[in-house]
């Protein structure tokens, strides 16, 4: 099976034909089995990430023909090409620095004080949003996000983005959903999503989620309804 | 080039942000220490994430479940290897710690009428009690929640990306060796940063990675915690303590590893076969997963295993009687959700459905051994249960990375607990070393780690550090995994001389920005270190024991005085190995609690020889008592299908 992989190391880029070999006659490979093997073979200093195997850790998307997948649980066709994700930037080969999205949010969430009575039951939508495994698919088409990359924007991921995505939105609106939030919390959580740049999210025809939440009827519709858009 | 080396001073550095590395930083910065995380893998990204997500709260289902219960039920499941100090506080601290998760936004399902969080409806494997909590959305839940602990800041710096190469001691005023700082590779900076820092907690998970096939716990596990303890000096317990899980999937390759089933989700009539289908293993579901991991790989060095190395775990009894069948699949559904998701992801409908047996194997999972620690996680040194004036001033560990909790074999549901109550335990016994901390520190501690490490970029060689893992790994699992023998475990040292002798052949090209080769590097040192301590450890034990099983020598009489094996390394790189006696359960609970597990073997043979009819309504009433009326089946799932390929049927 002929494989393209995209390689970035030092400065250079090049795409490297990569011939998978089948160990089961009927094998239908994830995009995962082919860089293991690639790693174990002709290609042992490949960069890339992954850790579960299973698809919970979040950390081994990559692009496959342009749009982003979990690898260990995507499968991989005869010619695919597979790329690092286009929204974030590379580090090696398949390596993208993901910690800009992340430290976005430093300093924009709270723990609930000790003391309180945590012997309560959160909505439905709150373990809707935990499923989230941070796999950044969403980062994809998303306008907000794209506000970072765009000319001129003054961006140091190392200091976490100036704009949000909808996984800043979802981790502010779990804050919200949070029984044991207060009113103050709730608002400021809104209050954060605005100056990541919900207004974004007015005009937009949907997000795409890696792991099937649906984020624009629990997460974006739901903060433009409690601003009022 | 030469690779720059930037200086920052903490009180705390915390090694890994998993849930003990998250809840050791929380803890220690809520009481004021200026804390750094370090972190490889991204934030959280770690094996509480990939968890079943159960976590064990002591009382959350019963009044009698008193703390001594659950102390003594944990020892006495680990062989007696367990410190009583270490099992105390678990007790001690499980309701408290687990509301560490909850502060910081975990919510599991709450029981009204205890005012409680809920409990899973049976005792999860070996528990006496039943006392587990489990989540929604399994570890995703509690990542989450140690997620929101580290970025949060207050208090908490951050590194991902970001790998802990190595701990700076030097001899304080009085002579003694303490913690001075260390030293990390910031790969997407492509910087060092030398760490000035009095105390130190490595909380960077277990070495599964040794092993090949492992189940989903983090690739990251490549026994850094252990390796980076042992090379400044601290004492390690119990290692040759690997708990391999024994229904993994055995094929197709994709899945191979993955976990599909635990002795209690084979339920009451789950059996082993070997590949003539005679029984290797009867009562299943009693069993321990040492006891199970036993059973396949004995049959499989009998050449009586199945194609893909391993056997057949049979649970078609259960599946073909009229009344109680429909319940069983409704059970194994929920008594497992991630483990039967990969069932039906990897096998065929048949099989997934139980009609047919499963092919399963034994795949390595977590780490029982670990540094040597009192009940803070402080490194100890000496006899008996060890002193902390003796060991490594400002060392701590938590979560996978100490030892001295589990001993033999670890019950369902613990590690969950283990990382919030020894994270936080060792959080704050780092935070008030810190403050008392006023001897100052000379930068020229650091240097010899900082050259040595600054040589290895632009290091000229001829092989790649990935391909001598593989090697590794390979004859890993042959000599010090699933199944040992004493030639095995003694033949092993050849390659560990030769691969230690290779990592100065290993290419590593210059540039200092995401230098796989260099990562793949210092991983391949871990991992080798951790090998050789696994394998010290595993020559001085004798006999089969919980996660130690040995082919060629029988069981470790419960009667007999119990000992823990306690390593070091020596200043050749040698591992040494010793025993420290612990003390044995009195006669008499031991002999009462052998009687009870026979007469519980007893009666679930005999179960099996009743009339189908009558079998079938007396399991139908179990059932009923565990989960109430059955409501829909689980959905099927064609091997193959998108629904297979879940992250490309949900892709965006």
């Amino acid at each position: 099976m002929k494989i393209e992989i995209e390689t970035h190391r030092d400065g250079e880029t090049a795409i490297v034909d990569y011939s998978y070999e089948r160990r089961e006659p009927n094998e239908k490979p994830m995009i995962l089995d082919v860089l293991l093997q690639a790693q174990a073979t002709t290609m042992p200093d490949l960069a890339f990430r992954y850790g579960c195997r299973a698809r919970n850790c979040g950390v081994c998307t990559v692009d496959l023909n342009g749009k982003p997948r979990v690898a260990c649980r995507a499968r991989i066709r005869e010619g695919d090409r597979i790329s690092p994700v286009n929204t974030l930037p590379v580090l090696a080969d398949l390596v993208v620095q993901r910690d800009g999205v992340a430290r976005q949010m430093r300093d924009r969430l709270t723990g609930a004080a000790p003391g309180n009575d945590f012997n309560q039951d959160p909505p439905e939508d709150y373990h809707e949003l935990t499923a989230c495994i941070e796999c950044y698919a969403c980062l994809q088409g998303c306008p907000m996000h794209a506000r970072n990359l765009a000319e001129g924007a003054e961006n140091d991921p190392r200091d976490g983005y100036t704009y949000g995505s909808p996984f800043s939105l979802l981790k502010l609106q779990l804050l919200r959903l949070d029984p044991l939030s207060t009113e103050v919390s709730r608002e400021q959580a809104l209050e954060h999503a605005k100056a990541l740049g919900l207004d974004t999210c007015k005009d937009c025809a949907g997000c795409k989620c890696g792991v099937g939440i649906d984020l624009m009827g629990k997460v974006v519709r739901q903060m433009l309804a409690a601003v009022g858009e | 080039m030469t690779i720059e080396v930037e200086w920052r001073d903490y009180d705390v550095i915390v090694v890994g942000s998993g849930g003990a590395g998250s809840m050791a930083a929380r803890a220690a910065a809520d009481d004021g220490a200026r804390v750094l995380v370090v972190s490889k893998d991204p934030v959280g990204c770690s094996d509480t994430k990939i968890s079943e997500g159960n976590a064990t709260v002591r009382a959350v289902a019963t009044d009698g479940d008193t703390e001594e219960t659950l102390s003594e039920n944990i020892r006495m499941a680990g062989g007696n290897l367990p410190v009583q100090s270490i099992t105390d506080a678990f007790a001690k601290d499980s309701q408290s710690a687990f509301d560490l998760f909850r502060a910081q936004g975990l919510r599991p399902a709450i029981d009204h009428d205890r005012d409680g969080p809920k409990a899973t409806p049976m005792a999860f494997g070996g528990h006496n009690h039943r006392r587990s909590v489990g989540l929604p959305n399994h570890g995703i839940a509690f990542a989450h929640a140690g997620w929101n602990a580290v970025v949060q800041g207050n208090g908490v710096d951050y590194l991902e990306d970001a790998w802990f190469l190595d701990l700076v001691t030097d001899e304080g005023d009085d002579g003694e060796s303490r913690i001075v700082g260390g030293l990390i590779y910031h790969a997407s900076a492509g910087t060092l940063i030398a760490v000035r820092a009095p105390a130190v907690v490595i909380a960077a998970g277990g070495l599964s990675t040794l092993f090949f096939p492992k189940t989903d716990t983090m690739r990251g596990n490549t026994g850094d915690s252990y390796a980076i303890a042992a090379r400044a000096g601290a004492d390690l317990v119990d290692m040759e303590q690997c708990q391999f899980l024994p229904f993994c999937i055995a094929s197709p390759p994709s899945y191979e590893g993955l976990l599909v089933g635990e002795p209690a989700s084979a339920s009451y009539l789950g059996v082993l076969r070997d590949k003539n289908g005679k029984v290797i293993l009867d009562s299943v579901y009693q069993r321990t997963r040492a006891e199970c991991s036993a059973a396949i790989m004995r049959a499989v060095a009998d050449g009586r295993g199945s194609p893909n190395g391993g056997a057949y775990l049979d649970m078609t009894g259960n599946k073909v009687l009229p009344r109680s069948g429909p319940y069983f699949m409704r059970y194994l559904e929920t008594c497992l959700p991630a483990a039967y998701r990969n069932a039906r992801q990897a096998f065929s409908k048949p099989v997934a459905k139980c009609e047919e047996p499963w092919e399963v194997r034994p795949s390595a999972h977590y780490h029982m051994g670990g540094l040597r620690a009192d009940a803070d996680g402080a490194a100890v040194k000496g006899q008996g249960d060890g002193d902390r004036a003796l060991g490594i001033k400002g060392l701590f560990a938590a979560g996978q990375a100490m030892g001295g909790l589990f001993g033999a074999n670890r019950l369902g549901s613990t590690s969950l607990t283990e990382v919030s109550v020894f994270g936080a335990r060792a959080g704050r016994a780092a935070t008030a070393l810190a403050r008392a901390s006023t001897a100052k520190v000379d930068d020229a501690a650091f240097t010899p780690l900082i050259e040595a490490t600054t040589a290895r970029f632009g290091q000229v060689g001829t092989v790649a550090a990935a391909t001598l893992k593989l090697e590794l790994q390979q004859q890993a699992w042959d000599a010090i995994g699933p199944a040992r023998t004493a030639d095995g475990i003694a033949g092993i040292a050849g390659l560990f001389a030769s691969l230690t002798e290779r990592l100065d052949s290993v290419a590593i090209p210059g540039y200092a920005t995401w230098n796989q080769s260099f990562i793949e590097f210092e991983e391949l040192r871990n991992l080798l270190e951790s090998g050789k301590a696994v394998a010290a450890a595993a020559g001085e034990r004798d006999g089969s024991l919980g996660g130690h099983v040995r082919l060629d020598r029988g069981e470790i009489s419960v009667f007999s005085t119990p000992y823990s094996t306690v390593v070091h390394r020596d200043e050749n790189g040698g591992y040494v190995a010793r025993r420290e006696t612990r003390p044995r359960t009195p006669f008499k609970k031991l002999v009462s609690y052998k009687v009870k597990e026979d007469w519980r073997r007893l009666q679930s043979k005999w179960f099996r020889y009743l009339p189908a009819s009558v079998k079938d309504r007396k399991l139908e009433a179990r059932y009923q008592a565990i989960m109430g009326t059955p409501d829909g089946a689980a959905p099927e799932i064609e091997p193959g299908s998108d629904d297979a390929a879940i992250a490309e049927k949900k892709a965006a």
